[in-house]
């Protein structure tokens, strides 16, 4: 699978979340390496590229999650 | 703003190797023995014959910039540029000859720095941020250490006890110091459950983490209000629940106050590691001088000093005499606190006839 | 600069011998606005016995998760110094030896981007630059790790691994724990920068049973130096104590908790098979008895403080580990242990937690360690025990 395009699959599980339960990055991993057959490895790949760009970021509240930054 | 330099990610911390001192380096690993020349300092002696004086002092751990540069003034005159921090945050200052010993001494003394803390004495006491910089502290741990020591100095900087009295401040049950097994130490509590902020907690809070982040299973769902309720006869007060939902604040000025618990170690020397046991399940949070606080603390050092035997910590000091002595020749109460109600209680009853009157 | 609040109750403790944090903050509050609120906050908070912050906040340099503890004031209006006072972890070098000049390079960006005021150093051992605001933070992280330095952890991460001094400053090192703790901060950075766990894992490394730095209370992984083989013998050394007034019946012999030394006043015996190695008689005569040859260390795993279901002290699970470069048996045994932690730890349930909830025997079957009597106390004193498919006669 194209690295963008599993951003984006990365990216769209974040957003349908958000609001109902926070993921922790290693819900991402598991759920998004099960359902499109990947190694962990290649997701945590691509979710670091989304962080790096800071697409999305890491909150902490009373335990560490991923998120879509807050927007301005 | 002048542009910034490029940053750089997942280096880690500096290897440690270039921050030790000339002689640490050559002798790395080939220590041979230790001597305590006094309350504050101390030779170590290398196979190769090579000696390292250390001269330790007090810090309150919260520094200024001005203060560490202080000490770099202080380094770079007498100890080639080098110094160390303990784990109980003293400050360690190193010199390879026996004559530059004297006037490390003599230039720390004359900035009032406080030299001691080594052998069977208090070293500084290890603590948390308090109301300083924490959003869950029941009380302050900065101010209530330094009312702490200066009441008990001398331990510090002269006096001996049987053994090294480990003190540790944690201004909530977090215990982010992991105070838990100190000889002494003093303990935020709160008595009064949370107050539950039902407009805030649909916004902020996820209802099932809150209600798993309990440990007595005080928190059920209240489907009405989309918020939680709290079976207050089950709340021990532990704080957990704000530390995952903030519209759940449990600080109580009325009501928080200070425990103490005692009779903890990390070492294994002679007896096991221990906990440390609940002496005080409660004093009033009292600044700027926690007065109350302070002379239990001292009551019970005292007890210990007069009762133990040499090299007895606390715990090993109480353990032979027995808990039910302890409390009659300090004069403490006992209480309904003291009872052990939660997860592993029941190893910590007497199961045995026999203790003593 | 003079001081914008009154602080009656804090000048308290500027009186007294012991070094006063209230100074400090004044010190840095001369040239800082951020010190002189925090002096004004923390006024209010003595006078009102409560604490003026609130809950953390979203904030951190770009690609981590972790090394920044956001922090703001619940009455920013009040004072505006530190409406924002974010800290700043800073990974400290193995051991906490500095040269000044490192000193008073992290001394400038801090007086340049915060509030001049830290913690030498915080409970977990970093570097705590305490107080700044978020429009700084990418600064200084610039700033910091152009000149070599990096964040430590925070949230649901490695936490920024410390040790004891160990072979730099100690006979009692029986493993080198600068070079392990700083190896193991080198494997595991994107593991201490970016939270993936289901909560919080410290590492503590002490050289000897003393355990100077704790780690058998407060570290999800505690390795501890110790060793195999006779403890070494300067029977000169033994003699030369006793001659200078230690009773070494009294203060050896009989506070020994094996009860294997003996002294006749001139051969000082050791039953080495029977020794637990407590260190008790070698830490009172430093200069006549030495650890024996064989170095390791013993892992344990467990302890934390109190929240939620009660404080736990580390227990053994690999008595003995040789622990030698490139430390590859240790580096294998912990992805096997967060392996399995990440299948079933549940959020905030730190690993000796979850041993408890599902046992230290499905424990042991799944990470692949064999069962010893060192890793209990005693042996289970209940009837109740599980047999697997192929124990059973079929």
């Amino acid at each position: 699978m194209e690295k963008e395009e599993l951003k984006k699959i990365i990216y769209q599980l974040v957003e349908k979340s958000t609001g109902k339960k926070k993921l922790k990055q290693s819900d991402i991993l598991k759920k998004v390496a099960a359902d499109q057959g990947l190694e962990k490895s290649e997701v945590k790949a691509a979710l670091r590229e989304l962080m790096d760009a800071g697409e999305l970021i890491f909150t902490y509240f009373g335990g560490s999650f991923v998120e879509i930054p807050p927007k301005e | 703003m002048s542009e910034l330099p490029q940053r750089q990610t997942d280096i880690g911390p500096p290897h440690y190797e270039q921050f030790l001192p000339p002689v640490i380096q050559k002798n790395y690993g080939q220590w041979k023995y230790h001597e305590q020349l006094g309350p504050g300092h101390m030779v170590h002696v290398a196979e190769s014959g090579d000696k390292i004086w250390t001269v330790r002092v007090a810090s309150p751990r919260l520094l200024s910039t001005d203060t560490i540069k202080d000490m770099c003034d202080i380094a770079d005159a007498h100890c080639d540029g080098h110094l160390r921090f303990t784990t109980r945050n003293n400050v360690e200052f190193m010199v390879d000859a026996e004559s530059k010993v004297e006037p490390l001494m003599k230039a720390l003394t004359d900035k009032d720095f406080l030299i001691g803390g080594i052998g069977p004495r208090i070293s500084n006491v290890v603590h948390t941020q308090g109301w300083v910089h924490c959003h869950s502290a029941a009380t302050d741990a900065s101010g209530l250490v330094k009312a702490l020591m200066d009441d008990l100095g001398d331990y510090f900087t002269t006096k001996t006890l049987p053994n090294k009295v480990r003190l540790a401040v944690a201004c909530c049950v977090n215990m982010c110091g992991a105070v838990h097994c100190s000889d002494i130490a003093l303990v935020g509590v709160h008595k009064t459950p949370p107050r539950i902020e039902h407009d805030r907690i649909k916004n902020m809070c996820e209802i099932p983490s809150t209600i798993a982040s309990c440990p007595t299973s005080a928190i059920s769902p209240d489907p009405q209000k989309k918020s939680v309720k709290i079976k207050l006869e089950k709340c021990m007060y532990c704080g957990n629940c704000y530390s995952v939902c903030p519209a759940m604040p449990i600080a109580d000025p009325k009501n928080d106050g200070i425990a103490i618990v005692i009779g903890g170690k990390v070492s294994n020397l002679r007896s096991n590691p221990k906990f440390s046991k609940l002496a005080i399940p409660w004093l009033p949070n009292t600044p700027p001088r926690w007065n109350e606080t302070v002379a239990a603390v001292r009551k019970i050092l005292e007890t210990y000093e007069s009762g133990a035997r040499k090299h007895e910590r606390v715990g090993e000091w109480v353990d032979r005499i027995g808990w039910e002595k302890f409390f009659k020749i300090t004069g403490l109460e006992f209480t309904l606190q003291h009872v052990d109600d939660f997860t592993f209680a029941r190893e910590t009853w007497r199961m045995a006839a026999t203790f003593k009157w | 600069m003079s001081m914008k609040h009154q602080t009656p109750l804090l000048d308290e403790l500027e009186k007294g011998t012991f070094p006063s944090f209230v100074k400090e903050i004044k010190r840095a509050a001369e040239h800082s606005d951020y010190a002189q609120d925090l002096l004004g906050l923390l006024e209010l908070s003595y006078k009102e016995k409560v604490t003026h912050w609130k809950h953390g906040g979203i904030v951190g340099v770009r690609g981590y998760g972790a090394g920044v503890i956001g922090r703001y004031s619940d009455i920013p209006d009040q004072f505006p110094g530190v409406a924002h006072f974010h800290t700043v972890r800073v990974n400290q070098p193995s051991g906490f030896f500095y040269t000044t000049k490192a000193l008073r390079e992290i001394c400038e960006v801090w007086d340049k981007y915060g509030s001049g005021l830290t913690n030498m150093h915080g409970s977990t051992g970093d570097i705590i630059l305490l107080g700044t605001k978020t429009e700084n933070l990418e600064p200084i992280f610039a700033e910091l790790s152009s000149k070599g330095w990096d964040l430590g952890g925070s949230g649901s991460a490695v936490r920024t691994p410390s040790c004891c001094l160990g072979a730099a400053r100690c006979e009692w090192a029986n493993i080198d724990s600068m070079s392990i703790t700083n190896e193991i901060t080198q494997h595991y950075q994107d593991e201490m920068h970016r939270p993936a766990f289901p909560y919080k894992f410290k590492f503590k490394v002490a050289g000897c049973a003393v355990d100077c730095i704790a780690s058998i209370a407060r570290a999800d992984m505690s390795i501890i130096g110790t060793w195999k083989g006779d403890i070494r013998i300067d029977q000169g050394e033994v003699k030369n104590y006793a001659q200078n007034g230690m009773d070494i019946q009294k203060e050896i012999v009989d506070m020994c908790p094996t009860e294997c030394i003996s002294w006749d006043g001139s051969e000082f015996k050791i039953d080495n098979d029977d020794c637990n190695r407590c260190m008790h008689c070698i830490a009172k005569m430093t200069k006549a008895l030495r650890p024996g040859t064989e170095k390791g260390a013993t892992i344990l795993l467990g302890s934390k403080a109190p929240i939620v279901t009660g404080a736990l002290m580390s227990w053994v699970i690999v008595p003995f580990m040789k622990m030698e470069p490139p430390y590859t048996e240790l580096f294998e045994l912990v992805d096997k242990i967060w392996e399995w932690w990440d299948e079933y730890g549940k959020n905030r349930e730190r690993i000796g937690e979850l041993i408890e909830r599902l046992s230290f025997t499905t424990f042991l079957k799944e990470v692949g360690l064999e069962p010893q009597p060192a890793m209990v106390k005693e042996p289970r004193r209940d009837p109740f025990f599980f047999w697997s498919e192929e124990d059973i006669e079929k």
